[in-house]
């Protein structure tokens, strides 16, 4: 089947040859002269090793791969908790071809990043919790556009997960009977956070990864998927390009699952995310037919340092710091008079964007905040507890906080919205053989809003079930693709790579100048706080974006490593995800959770007790909004008060 | 303030080093300066990164010789430590180099499967109720639960520059210890016999590793613990682990080293044996003199006594 | 100006050249040194992979009595510095193991308990903190003398334990050392590599392997002689020289000395003086003293 891969490299491979020694076949990067810098002098000494250079020829992508001589059963595309965990559990199916992709190595990603822990209601820590409780949080947290049917599988697997995790030997924190600890998050009435210290995340990835390894689950790292093929109704596979040699690979499977994570990175530096928080899948998986729900659902955190966006950690005000405006006032008295800087994420974040707005904000345009003061709280205690905010400030903002305060801003954190998980039993999307899990998706389970550490835990539970689900899907089925067409769709790419890669300079703006531009549209008119007009405009300013995207300066024809393109294929993304905010964000005329309309400042039960579902036509490009109602199941809307 | 940036760039096949100037800003760390580069002077150069906070380890990369989170490591900080305005950027030692500062892992995780990375947790413990773990266990293996595989560790690794096919990258041996110590593993029997066989007494104990993590995890102190274990898993009949012994057991019989026996207590006679070229000429210029007798010292006595009880100390802690 | 000597085991054996040559130049130095009596091996970066707990108790052991001397420690070798070191900081840091510790001495019937009251350094250090030292002193500079400063690893690394100067990673304390006696420093690649003196056994192929790679890149720096604060370095780079050349195919020849050989030189000592008949390579090579 080598004819599906379109080899991109095949210059390079020549060229290689002809540089390359006989006895190596790479560079080993190795021994420049450190003392070469002492003295500012010209390397005196002999570098210790010197190499040739690198063949090409990764290990990470499976030869079977490469050759094109393998028929995925269960294709997972991303590596954060949702992937590896649907991996784990499809490859509990002996016997099924299992494998994950990711465009980073396998243990970067959102997921990585999460601190404060995973929900599930284990009452290890607090007898009186239950799985009622659970799915009562939720679903205010969510200001009720949680689907309760769906709330409530997750909150009775939730526990599952985490004693799972415990037998795959996360490195949970323990309690005196031996047991993991739980901690009580933000919204939760009860202690059930499980954690490893304030990297929750990281632990799970790294459990996980361990996992997978020993299981020998293939990893195809470093590629980037691009699309997803399918002939008429049936799924292809996927499309995907092999960063290191820049050959466009056609990955036949009979189902695969996405779990590319969130779409954070619209916001650009005004967000938590990674760089990866592309929203990647979700475009994929518009083109395909499955519709993008409540994309208009963003969280803001209040508390994301102004000068990048980092997050610092919501124990800052938990533990005393105050917020005050240019004029040294501390605002928040006026917004929430007794909980003040303890209201929930949403008003702070929306108390503090109207600081900025009213012009009592410091700094401007993109990086424009207030100051979080620290000095209310004794310096000894921010050194014993709050050590990674401190040593965050002091290094992105140059301020050591037990004397200064510290600018910080809203950040964009989580993805409500994603694509539309059609039954939560199994993890399937509408269309046959595709399946969905994590923070890509939307089940629902977060409505409008998410609450702390319930991600981790829907990641686990739908990565879990989605795995299981494909897995039985795959052994049903056989594959009913074409890999023809599977062919056509590399070479398609195969043409838009050079074509892209080899315009010059003079043809219009560069990636990331359109990114920024972007970044102002989407934050200040599709931000925290929204209205009509400045979501027209905004739609209008994609609009002409999406033009000048058509015609953008890319700057590298390299086929290997071309970073330059991938961060060209994630800003196509990022300008169709923010279209379909900016589309949900219009139509929602009311203001709930994570979204806040000005002219629409109440929540609106009567008219949209219901999710958004964006539509791409497959034809035109165009998106068509459609509405489905929110599964009530147990508890009616009630107005939210903390 | 101006600086200078030198880039080792490495693009199909082509090897060469670039000249980048920018203006440094309060807080700019290296991963700022490198993405300033691409996006307003070069978009072809390329490096990875992902959290931008220190967790992922992506963007690991040389600067003047040594390993640094680059999303971490502020520009300026270097500046003053090398005292100069022009900072030499490579990618990370030890691994082979895709393209400029990108490097590939793969050789690295395959060895991360030789030590079987998951522990096998003890026949009382289950999936559907976990298991059980006093804070005191857990303490034991935290601290190496929180390698991000960012590669600092192995930049500068003084072993791994020789040979890397009988050795492990320090990280290898921070996540076997944290395996090896967690108390919910049934026996690290199995994986302390892999390490052993993978190197682990090959280590030069030259603490650049340790040196290197940027979250001072210690690897060479992991390396020290491992090595500790195998003799509790009576894993000690190499080399390594007998010239251990021998020093260690020196310390008992007379205090100090004795030199002139140490290599054949280690080796045993015959290699020792084979030596003897060297031998003669340490001989000859009075470094080694076998005819001396090995003096003792005094306080034997109370030296023994404090080792014993150590020993046994320790073994109460257990 | 006095000391707590801690010799360590090769000054009394294989490197006892180095014992000789810092007598003498402490002596000229005005330094004043007391071994510490009855010391014992400081475990060489071994014991502590057999048994933790008992090579910090004997640590603590060796610390203790020059604390009941009233003395800092001065030591010459960068493994028996970091040894000691580390034991400090720990005992220093942990108080429930300091007391531990305390009780095994106390049991085994050693005087004294472990305190935290005398620092440990190196002589390299003191010379660095001192420039005083040598004003004066150096009768016969080195002037012209091409010296490559090879540091090794236990001086540098971890550097909480072995902080010195503003920054380990960039140490330049010995290349100003070098100054002060009048001799150049070269600038050389190996300069903080590792002379795999503790894997010498288990890995031999790599450690003379890069024993000559250091010899290498000394020669290629045109250096007239490598410096080294440490004898297990000298030793090894010393001893092994020739299978070192052998292992990379080199012909370099460059004799290898104990920091405290070059001060001497400088001093107006002599290669006697020094025992320098009793180093294995560049015997014919050295120009000094
Ligand atoms: C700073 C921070 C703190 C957080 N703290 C918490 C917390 O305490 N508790 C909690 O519950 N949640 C927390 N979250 C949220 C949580 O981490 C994420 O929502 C969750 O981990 C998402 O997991 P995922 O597996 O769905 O996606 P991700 O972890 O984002 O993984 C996505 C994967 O897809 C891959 N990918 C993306 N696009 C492509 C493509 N085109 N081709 C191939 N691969 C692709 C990526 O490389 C990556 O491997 C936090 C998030 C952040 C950013
Ligand atoms: S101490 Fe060992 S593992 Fe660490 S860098 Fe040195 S040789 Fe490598
Ligand atoms: S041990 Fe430290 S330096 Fe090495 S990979 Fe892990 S975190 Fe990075
Ligand atoms: S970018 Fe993740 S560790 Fe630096």
């Amino acid at each position: 089947m080598s004819f599906l891969h379109v080899k991109l490299g095949l210059k390079v491979e020549k060229e290689t040859v002809s540089l390359t020694s006989n006895e190596e076949e790479y560079y080993m990067s190795n021994g420049i002269s450190r003392r070469t810098f002492l003295m500012g002098a010209a390397a005196a000494g002999v570098a210790i090793a010197a190499g040739t250079y690198f063949s090409w020829n990764g290990k990470n992508i499976p030869e079977e791969v490469k050759k094109g001589d393998v028929t995925y059963d269960v294709l997972v595309i991303g590596s954060g908790g949702a992937g590896m965990r649907a991996a784990l559990a499809a490859a509990e199916n002996k016997g099924l071809k299992v494998a994950v992709m990711t465009k980073l190595q396998p243990t970067r990603s959102a997921s990585t990043m999460a601190q404060g822990g995973m929900n599930g209601v284990t009452k290890v820590t607090d007898k009186e919790d239950s799985v009622e409780s659970h799915m009562f949080d939720t679903i205010k947290g969510g200001d009720y556009l949680c689907d309760q049917d769906a709330v409530e599988y997750f909150a009775e697997n939730a526990g599952k997960n985490i004693y799972e995790m415990d037998y795959m030997g996360f490195p949970y924190n323990r309690q005196k009977d031996g047991c993991f600890h739980q901690r009580k998050m933000g919204g939760h009435a009860h202690a059930r956070a499980s954690y490893f210290e304030d990297r929750a995340g990281h632990a799970m990835v790294h459990t996980l990864f361990e996992q997978c390894l020993n299981h020998g689950i293939d990893f195809i790292s470093e590629c980037i998927m691009l699309e997803i093929s399918m002939n008429g109704d049936n799924l292809n596979g996927v499309i995907a390009m092999d960063m290191r040699s820049g050959n466009i690979l056609g990955i036949p499977a009979k189902t695969i699952i996405i779990a590319t994570g969130g779409y954070g990175r619209a916001y650009w530096v005004r967000t938590s995310n990674p760089y990866s928080s592309t929203g990647d899948g979700i475009v994929a998986g518009m083109n395909v037919g499955i519709p993008f729900k409540d994309p208009e659902m963003v969280q803001f955190h209040p508390t994301g340092l102004s000068a990048n966006g980092v997050l610092l950690s919501e124990s800052s005000r938990a533990e005393g710091a105050i917020l005050v405006n240019k004029n040294g006032e501390r605002f928040m008295a006026k917004y929430a008079p007794e909980k003040k800087e303890l209201a929930t994420r949403d008003i702070v974040a929306r108390a503090i964007a109207t600081e900025i707005e009213e012009g009592r904000g410091i700094g401007e345009g993109i990086r424009a905040g207030v100051y979080m003061d620290f000095r209310p709280i004794p310096p000894e205690r921010i050194r014993e507890r709050l050590g990674q905010v401190w040593e965050l400030s002091k290094r992105f903002a140059g301020v050591d906080i037990t004397k200064e305060p510290v600018p910080i801003s809203p950040t964009c954190h989580y993805s409500m919205g994603g694509l539309e998980m059609a039954d939560f039993h199994t993890g399937a999307s509408r269309v046959k053989g595709i399946y969905v899990a994590g923070e890509c998706s939307c089940v629902s389970v977060h409505g409008a809003n998410r609450l702390g550490a319930n991600s981790l835990s829907e990641v686990l539970v739908f990565g879990h079930t989605a795995g299981d689900g494909a897995a039985a899907f795959a052994k049903s089925n056989n594959y009913a693709g074409s890999q023809d067409k599977l062919a056509e769709d590399c070479s398609r790419w195969k043409d838009t790579f050079e074509e892209v890669t080899n315009r010059r300079r003079t043809v219009g703006k560069t990636v990331p100048e359109i990114r920024d531009a972007m970044v102002n549209t989407m934050w200040f008119k599709a931000g925290v706080f929204r209205d009509e007009q400045h979501l027209t405009e905004a739609s209008k300013e994609l609009e002409a974006l999406e033009k000048e995207y058509s015609h953008c300066y890319v700057g590298d024809n390299s086929h290997v490593f071309n970073t330059a393109f991938y961060q060209y294929i994630e800003l196509g993304n990022l300008l169709q995800i923010s279209h379909a905010i900016v589309q949900g964000a219009l139509a929602r005329k009311e203001s709930r959770g994570g979204h806040s309309r000005r002219d629409y400042p109440k929540r609106d039960d009567k008219n949209f007790l219901k999710h958004t579902l964006i539509f791409k036509d497959k034809k035109t490009g165009k998106y068509r909004a459609e509405y489905k109602d929110v599964v009530i199941t147990k508890y009616q809307p009630k107005e939210r008060k903390y | 303030m101006d600086m200078n940036l030198k880039i080792h760039r490495f693009v199909e096949g082509k090897k060469w080093v670039q000249d980048y100037k920018l203006t440094v800003k309060t807080g700019m760390t290296v991963l700022e300066a490198l993405t300033e580069v691409k996006e307003k002077q070069d978009p072809t150069l390329s490096f990875t990164c992902s959290c931008r906070s220190s967790i992922c380890g992506a963007c690991a990369v040389r600067v003047n010789g040594n390993a640094e989170l680059s999303c971490e490591v502020l520009v300026e900080t270097l500046m003053k430590r090398y005292k100069t305005d022009t900072l030499v950027i490579e990618p990370l030692g030890n691994f082979k180099v895709i393209r400029d500062l990108v490097v590939d892992w793969d050789p690295k995780y395959a060895t991360i499967k030789k030590i079987k990375p998951v522990i096998e947790p003890k026949k009382e413990f289950s999936l559907e109720t976990g298991c059980k773990q006093s804070p005191e266990e857990f303490n034991k293996f935290k601290k190496y639960a929180k390698c991000i595989l960012c590669g600092s560790c192995v930049s500068e690794c003084n072993k791994s520059a020789l040979n890397q096919e009988d050795f492990l990258s320090p990280f290898v041996f921070v996540k076997a210890e944290r395996l090896v110590a967690d108390s919910r593993n049934r026996s690290p029997q199995e994986q302390l016999k892999a390490i052993v066989e993978a190197g682990l007494w090959r280590c030069f104990n030259c603490q650049e590793c340790t040196a290197k993590c940027p979250k001072g995890l210690d690897p060479a102190g992991a390396i020290e613990k491992l090595k500790e274990s195998t003799f509790a898993h009576k894993l000690d009949d190499n080399v390594g682990a007998r010239h251990a012994k021998a020093i260690y057991d020196d310390i008992s019989d007379s205090g100090t080293l004795d030199e002139s026996k140490l290599n054949i207590k280690s080796e045993g006679l015959i290699m020792a044996a084979l030596r003897a070229p060297m031998a003669v000429r340490l001989m000859r210029t009075g470094k080694m003199n076998p005819m001396n007798g090995h003096p003792v010292n005094p306080e034997i006595e109370t030296i023994r006594k404090i080792v014993k009880n150590a020993e046994a100390a320790s073994k109460e802690a257990e | 100006m006095k000391y707590a000597l801690f010799p360590g085991c090769v000054l009394e054996g294989a490197a006892a050249e180095a014992y000789t040559s810092l007598k003498k130049v402490c002596e000229k130095l005005n330094i004043g040194i007391e071994e510490i009596p009855n010391w014992t091996c400081c475990g060489a970066s071994h014991a502590q992979g057999v048994n933790d707990l008992a090579a910090l108790a004997v640590n603590a052991r060796n610390i203790s009595i020059a604390e009941h001397m009233g003395l800092d420690i001065m030591t010459v070798c960068n493994t028996c510095t970091l040894q000691l070191r580390v034991a400090k900081k720990r005992l220093d840091e942990d108080k429930a193991l300091r007391e531990k510790v305390n009780k095994i001495l106390k049991d085994s019937g050693h005087p004294y308990e472990y305190k935290g009251t005398s620092k440990v350094t190196h002589f390299l250090w003191i010379l660095d903190e001192h420039p005083e030292l040598l004003k004066g002193k150096v009768e016969k500079p080195l002037s012209g003398v091409k010296v490559a400063a090879y540091y090794g690893c236990h001086i540098l690394r971890p550097e909480e334990v072995m902080k010195h100067g503003e920054s380990n990673q960039n140490a330049v304390y010995m290349e100003n050392l070098i100054k002060a006696l009048g001799a150049e420093p070269v600038p050389f690649s190996a300069s903080h590599k590792c002379c795999g003196f503790h894997a010498q056994l288990a890995a031999e192929h790599d450690v003379l392997t890069v024993t000559g790679q250091i010899v290498d890149s000394a020669d290629k720096a045109e250096a007239a002689a490598i410096v080294t604060p440490c004898p297990l370095c000298q030793m090894q780079l010393d001893m092994y020289e020739p299978e070192g050349r052998d292992a990379v195919g080199s012909k370099a020849e460059v004799p290898v000395l104990h920091l405290q050989q070059l001060v001497g030189f400088a001093l107006g000592l002599s290669k006697a003086d020094m025992g320098f008949d009793r180093h294995v390579s560049g015997q014919k090579k050295l120009k000094i003293g």
